[in-house]
């Protein structure tokens, strides 16, 4: 049974991950293998789109976690979106709200990074 | 003979409702959340609730695969699912080495953004899941024991 699928889109310069499925022990090495290979592409503007995503695990936050010095140092950031209300409470219990930026769409995602460029100009 | 049976019947210790015994290898994680949601929905939890369970079950057998055993492959984690009353009791067993998660370091965010340390998160999410999380080391094996009631606020909170 395949547990996870990470497809990425770009939008313009920025990277939007989709995971499907469950992001676990067993799964978390092909989430960090699609964020590290959007950094290799240096797109360090990332939007994890978890709408699809039932269910992430330690090792899955431990992934993101893994990139995201890397990815603010080069002056982006990794934001999420479509979180259901079960991912969004595991990432409230542990304080990780306090660490991402959350938004309810994709599209105030991804709009958050053009108004950092408006901020910046 | 029927009342030394019954004395012998009452001595014995309780048998948990399920035992679920999987090689030690992360594929079986599916397995061990699927039966770990059901059993926590039949138990009366919310879907939210027995997700939840089912997410501290996983990592609780994530900690056996990597850390008791090392990753090695072939030896195997034993659940234990049990219902008392309003009490859904779950144990994970294995004969790895022992793993004192108290040596575990301290949940620090900004530790773990300068310094990437996510060492502790999985035994953390766990006691903020359950009501009550032990360790044991019995018999040369090392129990992990997870207990959450369904109460009227558990039943619907974390």
């Amino acid at each position: 049974m395949n547990e996870l699928q990470v497809e990425t889109r770009h939008v313009g310069d920025v990277a939007v991950l989709y995971p499907k499925g469950y992001i676990n022990a067993h799964t978390a090495r092909a989430f960090e293998s699609e964020i590290r290979s959007a950094l290799r592409q240096e797109r360090f503007k990332l939007v994890v789109n978890a709408v699809g995503l039932q269910y992430i695990a330690s090792a899955g936050l431990g992934a993101m976690m893994g990139a995201i010095e890397e990815i603010r140092e080069h002056g982006g950031d990794l934001r999420l979106c479509g979180l259901s209300e079960s991912v969004l409470h595991i990432f409230e219990i542990l304080g990780f709200h306090h660490l991402y930026r959350i938004f309810p769409s994709e599209a105030e995602a991804v709009a958050s990074f053009r108004a950092d460029g408006r901020e910046d100009s | 003979m029927r009342g030394r049976k019954a004395t012998a019947a009452k001595r014995r210790p309780a048998r948990p409702l399920i035992v679920l015994c999987v090689p030690s290898e992360t594929s079986f994680l599916g397995l061990v959340r699927d039966l770990t949601k059901r059993m926590a929905e039949q138990a009366g939890f919310e879907d939210g609730v027995a997700e939840r369970l089912a997410l501290a079950v996983d990592e609780a057998t994530t900690n056996v695969i990597e850390h008791a055993y090392g990753g090695e492959h072939g030896r195997t984690v034993e659940i234990r699912f049990d219902v008392r009353g309003d009490e859904l009791r779950i144990e994970v067993v294995d004969t790895g080495r022992m793993v004192d998660p108290r040596r575990m370091p301290d949940v620090d965010l900004g530790r773990y953004v300068t310094e990437r340390r996510t060492g502790g998160l999985g035994v953390h999410l766990m006691e903020k899941i359950m009501d009550s999380v032990t360790f044991r080391r019995s018999a040369r094996r090392n129990v992990c024991c997870m207990v959450k009631r369904r109460t009227a606020l558990s039943a619907n909170a974390s």
